[in-house]
């Protein structure tokens, strides 16, 4: 047949279905009557004749239904029908369709919106021009630390020099100047880079340039599209216009575009840079041999290159750079350099957390899909009479199929579209409870690729519902479904083994959640439990950093200090104000020292602390006990002995059962020509780095006796923190009014801000394992009440013949209790298996707690207990008399 | 139901249908007792096949239809040839000439 023709015909039996119907209908009539008069030629009686027809006719409905059936078009036709027909029967049974379709909106929702963060973060490629041949070039100090080191200035050269594996290879690093010019001076993410930086990553500036390679002089910035567009309004004329920096002039000769974020967590350079300027070394910088690892440097592999040769070739470059050091030195530091694929040290850390809350997601959906196939099921087996009804009618099983399958679908589609909505707001309500250090999140959205994969989602659900209960249903055997009269059917035994293990599949996931959640929980609970050391309440925190050349000598810095520290303890409501170059929970230098006669027993490790300089009272400020000795005076200045104040675990680890007042050490190995200093104070232990890390040794020293140009204030205030942050930016800029006063925040929001990752995991774990909890208890509570309805006429037999109540309702609870006690056997399992891979998440508590486990399990059962017990309730209250009367 | 015999059978239908239609124009009716005729009763076609060859073939474009009066003064509807449908006749017939004939010689081999 021609393609024309085919269309035509096609097109014919889509569009004019009503009059070719009309012109079948009327020519099976004449068929009919033509047979008749047939007949009685034949010598038959006119009602024989009739008779006769008919049977041989065989049904005009029947030919009709083949008629179609061998048209073309049809399956277009008739799946519009089944659409149409599902959406009937979809507004016939409200209640199934609304629970249908919500189960399915919050599965199909909450994975997308999971599969979004997934996507944007794992998925896809780091947005830079060929990603997978850039690598992070790293040093390698083994003796002091086992995670590889950012590369210090003078071996950037060497790198960049006398490597044979890399076609280019830039140095960066992160740091914060003050940009003025605005309403007030702002702290912004500077990066200083190398010129090829931008073609190393593919970067096109939008506007002007990008760095020449010989712009050696740090006098010309690149905008990020960021900065560009809320600090100058996008203003198109920004190329050639000036900003200050850090009271430096500076032009900008570019704009880079939106997408181009750069660098992000895992590089080692902080926050996403506001805007670029040239790397250019200082001699001081330069001559920093072996010290002062703060820079990192991002490499395109040649192409060829393999990742083994490169690390040899790295490697080869750091052993020379040893060999230069002084000799008392190269027996210290044992130097060595690694190629990391820039993608591993970028996702690294957030790929364990996001395939770990992917997995808990897919969970709750497969427990989404399990009520809502058991809904199915509950409906195909009231339906088997309908369906009963239209096989004897003459239908297809086939057909009922198709049918089957478009209602599912049908529900699927409408759970899948009602679930983006959800989705969409799910996924801005995820991005503002984000943890910074989770990379590339800004590509977090319902785009092509997120949508795809929720098509997907809902064609394969939508086909399972369709076949699975399809199949049960189109199994029905016409004449015994027709037979029992009024009241329908019994449910085959394999149709209840079916409900009942997908109940205990339920259970058993909810179980693993729920413990998964709990884990989680207790260690949330653990560190908020734990010990700060100090006191964050009612403390108000900024930093703030002087910088050359307005700060040249230490007498400014000093100057400005100390008359900023008189102002604010002056102001009304703050009793205690001081700083200190560290806040605590934001993890400072490790410093390595050397306490004076410390024999370190066999094996031990470096001798590292933290070090903080602080100023004034700011240990009284934020609470740390003194335990020993004195605080830093006034009398401790540059003319005085250079003292020092220690932490309760360095006394303890350095001079056990010792008087640690009086006692020395001094920065650097025992080689080291640094001046001793003398512990005059001992105070409690701060948590420095994160309150789920054991705290390391820690010094003070006072800023007057090693002067530092960055320093953190903090307040104690008398009333809510907040309310000072006007009184002390005030304070700020009435002494310089081009400084900027950043991170303003409580010390209460330092700590809530240190715990971020983990109320992250905990809520969205603590929602899905909640989520499931209430999904399976609807679950077990369907497949229960279903089949108390199935049984009242038994249960009326029973009650009929004296049972007691309290014997129904057993019968009734043990059924239900049975499955669940199988989901939670396999479910304790599948925990203990699973909650391995939660280690890392874990704090004080043990992945096997037990004390989880029998709350998880009480909870359920108490859950599942009341999802038996009303429909048990119900079958207590069968009337014997009604229930038998169905006969 | 079973979908090879059907397979077989509707080729043959075609060409029965193809074949009775070849003397000139008839209805449904004629159709099956034509068939039922020349076949001299081998093949009773019943309405349930009968309607859907005619109809699939229209399609194909091999017959055409048209409404007309019976022997008796009904309404009808008569099917006649078209010019396709004449060239379908002798491919169809020159094909199950071979098949017939390999049929045979296969059922003939000792």
């Amino acid at each position: 047949m021609s393609l024309s023709l085919k269309l035509r015909s096609f097109l014919r039996n889509l569009f004019f279905s009503h009059r070719v119907d009309a012109d079948l209908e009327y020519e099976v009539h004449s068929h009919h009557n033509l047979l008749i008069e047939e007949n009685i030629r034949a010598g038959m009686s006119p009602e024989e004749a009739q008779r006769a027809a008919r049977m041989e006719l065989g049904g005009i409905e029947q030919v009709k239904e083949e008629v179609r059936d061998s048209r073309m078009g049809n399956w277009l036709h008739s799946a519009f029908f089944d659409f149409r027909y599902g959406v009937r029967q979809l507004r016939k049974n409200p209640g199934f369709t609304a629970v249908a379709v919500l189960t399915l909106a919050l599965g199909i929702g909450a994975t997308t919106a999971i599969f979004s963060v997934v996507d944007a973060v794992i998925l896809r490629p780091l947005p830079y021009r060929s990603p997978d041949r850039l690598v992070l070039v790293k040093e390698r100090i083994p003796k002091v630390t086992p995670d590889p080191i950012p590369v210090c200035a003078p071996d950037v050269l060497h790198f960049q020099h006398e490597n044979h594996s890399f076609i280019s290879l830039a140095a960066f690093r992160g740091d914060q100047f003050d940009l003025a010019g605005g309403t007030e001076p702002r702290r912004v993410h500077v990066n200083r880079t190398n010129a090829n930086l931008f073609s190393l990553l593919g970067a096109q500036p939008i506007l002007g340039r990008v760095f020449t390679p010989d712009e050696d002089q740090p006098t010309v910035a690149i905008l990020s599209y960021g900065l560009w567009q809320h600090e100058f309004a996008g203003a198109p004329g920004i190329v050639g216009r000036s900003v200050s920096l850090n009271r430096q002039i500076y032009t900008v000769i570019g704009v880079l575009p939106a997408t181009f974020i750069f660098p992000l967590p895992g590089m080692d350079q902080g926050d996403a840079a506001d805007l670029f300027i040239p790397i250019a070394f200082t001699p001081e910088e330069l001559a920093d041999e072996g010290d002062n690892f703060n820079y990192s440097l991002v490499g395109r592999l040649t192409p060829g290159v393999a990742l083994a040769p490169a690390n040899a070739d790295l490697q080869l470059i750091a052993h020379r750079i040893q060999e230069t050091y002084p000799p008392e030195y190269r027996s210290h530091v044992i130097l060595g350099a690694v190629a990391l694929p820039l993608r591993d040290t970028v996702i690294g850390k957030s790929r364990t957390l996001l395939l770990l809350l992917f997995g808990a997601v897919a969970f709750v959906f497969l427990i989404c899909c399990i009520n809502v196939a058991n809904l199915l099921l509950t409906r195909s087996t009231d339906r088997q009479k309908e369906m009963a009804v239209r096989l004897s009618l003459g239908a297809s099983r086939g057909r009922l199929l198709r049918q089957l399958a478009a209602e599912s679908m049908l529900l699927t589609f409408i759970g899948a579209a009602l679930g983006l909505a959800f989705a969409s707001w799910s996924i801005n309500a995820l991005l503002g409870l984000m943890p910074p250090d989770i990379p590339l999140i800004h590509g977090v959205g319902l785009n092509p690729a997120v949508l795809g994969f929720t098509l997907g989602l809902a064609v394969i659900v939508g086909l399972l519902f369709g076949i699975v209960p399809a199949f049960a249903s189109s199994r029905t055997n016409v004449a015994d479904s027709l037979k029992e009269g009024g009241r329908g059917t019994t449910q085959s035994p394999q149709l209840h083994r079916l409900r009942g293990a997908l109940v205990v599949v339920e259970v058993t996931l909810a179980m693993v959640l729920l413990v998964g959640a709990g884990l989680l929980l207790r260690s949330f609970q653990r560190i908020l439990e734990t010990q700060p050391g100090f006191h964050p309440e009612q403390v108000l925190t900024a930093s703030l950093s002087l910088r050359e050349p307005h700060y040249k000598e230490d007498s400014d810095i000093q100057n400005f200090y100390e008359r900023l520290l008189q102002r604010l303890q002056n102001l009304p409501g703050v009793p205690i104000a001081g700083a200190s170059s560290d806040l605590p929970l934001q993890a400072g230098w490790n410093h390595l020292f050397t306490p004076e006669g410390y024999q370190p027993p066999p094996g031990a490790s470096t001798n590292l602390c933290n070090h903080s300089v602080i100023l004034g009272p700011y240990l009284q400020a934020i609470g740390a006990p003194l335990l020993r000795g004195r605080y830093f005076t006034d009398q401790d200045n540059s003319s005085s002995t250079h003292v020092l104040i220690v932490s309760d675990s360095l006394a303890r680890r350095y001079w056990p059962n010792q008087d640690p007042i009086g006692k020395r050490l001094k920065w650097g190995p025992e080689a080291s020509k640094d001046p001793w200093l003398t512990v005059v104070g001992v105070v409690g232990d701060v948590k420095q780095s994160s309150l789920d890390v054991e705290t390391s040794p820690h010094t003070y020293e006072s800023f007057w006796q090693n002067t530092t140009p960055s320093l953190n204030v903090a307040l104690r205030t008398s009333n809510d923190p907040a309310s000072m942050a006007s009184a002390l930016r005030s304070s700020v800029w009435s002494i310089d009014p081009q400084l900027a006063v950043a991170q303003i925040q409580s010390m209460d929001q330092v700590i809530s801000k240190s715990t971020t990752p983990r109320r992250f995991s905990l809520f969205l774990l603590a929602g899905f394992a909640s989520l499931a909890l209430i999904l399976s208890a609807i679950g077990i509570y369907g497949v229960i009440a279903y089949s108390v309805v199935r049984r009242v006429h038994e249960m009326g037999i029973r009650i009929a013949l004296g049972a007691q109540r309290r014997d129904v309702m057993r019968l009734v609870i043990s059924q239900g209790m049975l499955l669940l006690v199988l989901g939670m056997v396999i479910g304790t399992l599948g925990a203990l298996a699973m909650t391995r891979a939660l280690g890392s998440f874990l704090y004080g508590v043990r992945p096997t707690d037990p004390v989880t486990f029998v709350a998880v399990v009480v909870i359920l059962a108490g859950v599942a207990f009341l999802a038996c017990y009303i429909p048990a309730r119900r079958a207590t209250r069968v009337d014997p008399m009604i229930a038998l009367r169905y006969e | 139901m079973n979908p090879e015999p059907t397979s077989l059978l509707q080729g043959t239908l075609d060409l029965l249908i193809l074949k009775s239609l070849a003397t000139g124009e008839m209805h449904g009716l004629g159709i099956s007792r034509r068939i039922q005729q020349i076949t001299q009763g081998t093949f009773v076609v019943k309405p349930g096949s009968l309607f859907p060859a005619l109809h699939r073939m229209q399609d194909e474009g091999w017959i055409s239809s048209f409404w007309g009066d019976s022997e008796n003064n009904r309404r009808a509807k008569y099917y006649r040839l078209t010019k396709p449908g004449r060239k379908q006749l002798e491919v169809e017939t020159e094909r199950w000439g071979r098949i017939s004939w390999a049929i045979a010689r296969a059922l003939q081999m000792p």
